[in-house]
């Protein structure tokens, strides 16, 4: 099943600039014969956006996040759910391909499904920023939707997400505890986990022998090995920031300046062992074995591993101590009109034969152990995609915590970057 | 009946009589309606907007409240973003002036010695035009990536250095200041070279002296098209120069992406504008006296 990942294109861009996207992944992917991850693909897309509003200057100015000033429904849902009927209608809202076509035929074909005849009307997003703009215009009238940890914070102090009954949910018992209750979430009533990646580094191990295991330790060996060939740490402010303040062993979501003049200390002591600072276009590059140490995130780092699998030279690590983690996850919107049956969708997705297939399908770990131990060993047994619960356990999920934060972020990674 | 025209202008009414030729427009004024429309929407439109946003402050993401606050120019000139202004313009300048030196000669070639293979030639400058800007740039990595072309042949590795990002500059602005050039060029009357030649002018004198002058008009315009665009650069710099050669486009960006902050974005963006409207003001003088001075 996984060995269709190599031909396979999957791309998420703002919708208007798909076509100009598409042509230009399919140059880039035929310059290198590599395709392009689901964040490499965000970090793309943003690209290219700017590249065609740069002329005109006025069209970023078109607010697409959370301006809605407190919408007027505002109900945090909580009523029981118990013993009303199955509604005839799941109105998904979703990334694309992010889930398997089996998942939505044998949804359908639960006896109790069939007997109400439930149909599944599925439209796609292709960013949070879109999602929540949607939100935000109201009487969007969808059942399900897939935030990240960021947007599901965001909607949750919007009172924009139901609470979720979990009488609804049993199978919620597979999922992993320790992604029950988060920091976006910290009742743990509002989301279920979907699926999640990490953050972690890789290393040409011909060239850096030593053993590397914290995301300190990547830092320190940055100005060490630069001039024996190119690093790169991963670009953006919600990047370098919170990373360096991990690296410390500090709270990633940090509102306190000397927390960041900490983090500010250490990227300027290591910028100059830094050759780029990239998100968009690392994964074909470390893949052509030219970068020599580098941040990454587990599944493209499992992509570079596997492409430099005939020369053996790289080693991934996912760090031991601090590191980012982040999730996407399964809700309800407060004001969905089909809410039964969503949560139907939702439990449906928790059971162990339905991740299984859906692991398959998307190649993302979905914290559900059950279903881990029945994957074929090139999943299970490989952990740059089942990163142990023992080390995600200490990683953190990096939030736009407040304005103020977001700016102290920016601002330290501005300097960081023009200090060249 | 001749003076009971639709439109009754003061000239019409009074030379109607006296003289047959009229210098009142052939055309109604509405006729301009579209584009005067299209002009205040989109380009006043959206810098009101602009500057309506700088003066805001923000109290939330993508949240902001309309008043008069000056905070954001004061961040403006804070050292950082100053340094980046610093950065941006000089790296700017840098890619002017290389263009120059690259165009300049390509454009006096074409049309000086080109003849009727003149069109062939400006079409081939123009042909990579056709292709998207960003693809162009991922173009030129592949023959400047240290595992390139350049760098195994010539063992010149330019990636990921100023270098690079001036040659993308040059790559992506070229076609820009040799359209200008080459017309004011091929407009030149060359037997005035001719004639300096005749009255024992060297050739780099008659050049400096005649040719120079004659193409001043379009050298500025052509420099100015490259030079403003190239200060408001984005892609280049983040693709060819591996994220370190900040440009204050990049800031403008993050600040309203990442940052989700319209108004410092802004701040910075009409800093930008001020900044150069300086360059704008030497392009009006030189063209201006092209008007008085000019055939």
């Amino acid at each position: 099943m996984s060995q269709k990942e190599p031909n396979q294109i999957r791309i998420l861009a703002p919708r208007d600039v798909k076509p100009k996207l598409d042509y230009l992944a399919r140059e880039v992917q035929e310059a290198v014969g590599q395709p392009i991850s689901r964040r490499q693909a965000l970090s793309l897309g943003g690209l290219a956006v700017l590249g065609l509003s740069a002329a005109a200057c006025g069209t970023a100015s078109t607010g697409t996040g959370g301006g809605g000033s407190a919408a007027p429904s505002g109900s945090t849902g909580g009523t029981s759910l118990a013993g009303k009927p199955i509604e005839n209608m799941l109105e998904i809202f979703n990334w694309s391909e992010y889930d398997d076509p089996s998942t939505y035929e044998n949804f359908k074909k639960q006896s109790e499904i069939t007997a109400a005849g439930t149909q599944i009307h599925e439209t796609y997003y292709s960013s949070n920023d879109e999602l929540l703009a949607k939100m935000n215009a109201g009487g969007a009238g969808y059942d399900i939707i897939v935030p990240t940890q960021n947007a599901v914070a965001q909607l949750l102090q919007e009172n924009k997400l139901m609470k979720l009954d979990m009488s609804l949910i049993p199978n919620i018992s597979n999922i992993n505890a320790s992604f029950l209750k988060t920091n976006f979430d910290p009742t743990g009533e509002y989301h279920v986990a979907k699926d999640f990646g990490t953050t972690g580094f890789y290393y040409n191990n011909t060239i850096i022998t030593e053993k590397l295991e914290t995301m300190m330790d990547f830092y320190n060996a940055l100005p060490k090995y630069v001039s024996k060939g190119r690093t790169n740490v991963l670009d953006g402010a919600e990047e370098v920031v919170p990373l360096a303040l991990l690296a410390l062993g500090l709270d990633a979501n940090t509102d306190k300046d000397e927390d960041f003049a900490a983090a500010k200390d250490l990227l300027m002591k290591i910028r100059p062992g830094v050759t780029t600072i990239v998100a968009s276009d690392y994964i074909n590059d470390a893949s052509a074995g030219k970068i020599i140490l580098g941040q990454g995130w587990n599944g493209d780092m499992r992509r570079i591993v596997q492409a430099r699998k005939a020369q053996g030279d790289i080693t991934a690590i996912n760090p031991t101590g601090k590191s980012e983690i982040w999730a996407d996850s399964w809700c309800i919107p407060s004001d969905a009109p089909h809410p039964v049956a969503a949560h139907h969708w939702i439990n449906w997705l928790c059971t162990p034969t339905v991740a299984v297939k859906e692991m398959e399908y998307h190649n993302y770990p979905i914290p559900m152990q059950s279903a881990i131990d029945q994957l074929g060993p090139e999943l299970k047994d490989d952990p740059l995609f089942n990163v142990p619960t023992s080390l995600t356990d200490n990683y953190e999920y990096i939030l736009n915590v407040s304005p103020e934060v977001v700016q102290k972020r920016t601002k330290i990674y501005t300097d960081f970057k023009a200090a060249g | 009946m001749t003076v009971d025209t639709a439109v009754p202008t003061p000239e019409a009414t009074t030379s109607g009589v006296g003289r047959r030729r009229s210098f009142k427009p052939r055309y109604p004024a509405w006729l301009a309606l579209p584009s005067l429309a299209y002009q205040i929407i989109f380009f006043i439109g959206a810098m009101s907007i602009l500057v309506a946003f700088s003066f805001a402050t923000q109290t939330g993401f993508n949240q902001i409240t309309y008043g008069f606050s000056l905070e954001q120019y004061k961040q403006v000139l804070d050292p950082t973003y100053l340094g980046i202004f610093a950065r941006t313009l000089a790296m700017a300048a840098g890619g002017t002036i290389l263009t120059i030196l690259v165009g300049y000669p390509v454009a006096y070639w074409m049309a000086r010695y080109l003849g009727n293979n003149k069109l062939i030639a400006l079409l081939l400058i123009i042909v990579p035009f056709w292709t998207s800007f960003l693809i162009r740039t991922y173009a030129l990595k592949i023959i400047l990536d240290s595992h390139g072309y350049l760098a195994q042949t010539l063992h010149v590795d330019l990636m990921y250095s100023a270098w690079a990002v001036g040659i993308g500059l040059v790559y992506n602005y070229l076609p820009l200041f040799i359209l200008p050039v080459f017309s004011s060029l091929e407009r030149m009357d060359w037997t005035l070279i001719e004639a300096a030649n005749d009255l024992s002018a060297k050739p780099f004198s008659a050049f400096r002296q005649v040719t120079l002058p004659l193409t001043l008009p379009g050298f500025v315009t052509g420099a100015l098209l490259v030079f403003i665009p190239m200060t408001g650069e984005y892609v280049i710099p983040a693709i060819l120069g591996g994220g370190k050669f900040v440009f204050i486009g990049n800031v403008i960006g993050d600040a309203f992406n990442s940052a989700q902050n319209p108004p410092f974005g802004s701040a910075l963006a009409i800093s930008l504008m001020l900044a150069l409207s300086v360059f704008v003001v030497i392009y009006i003088l030189v063209a201006t006296k092209e008007e008085r001075f000019g055939s």
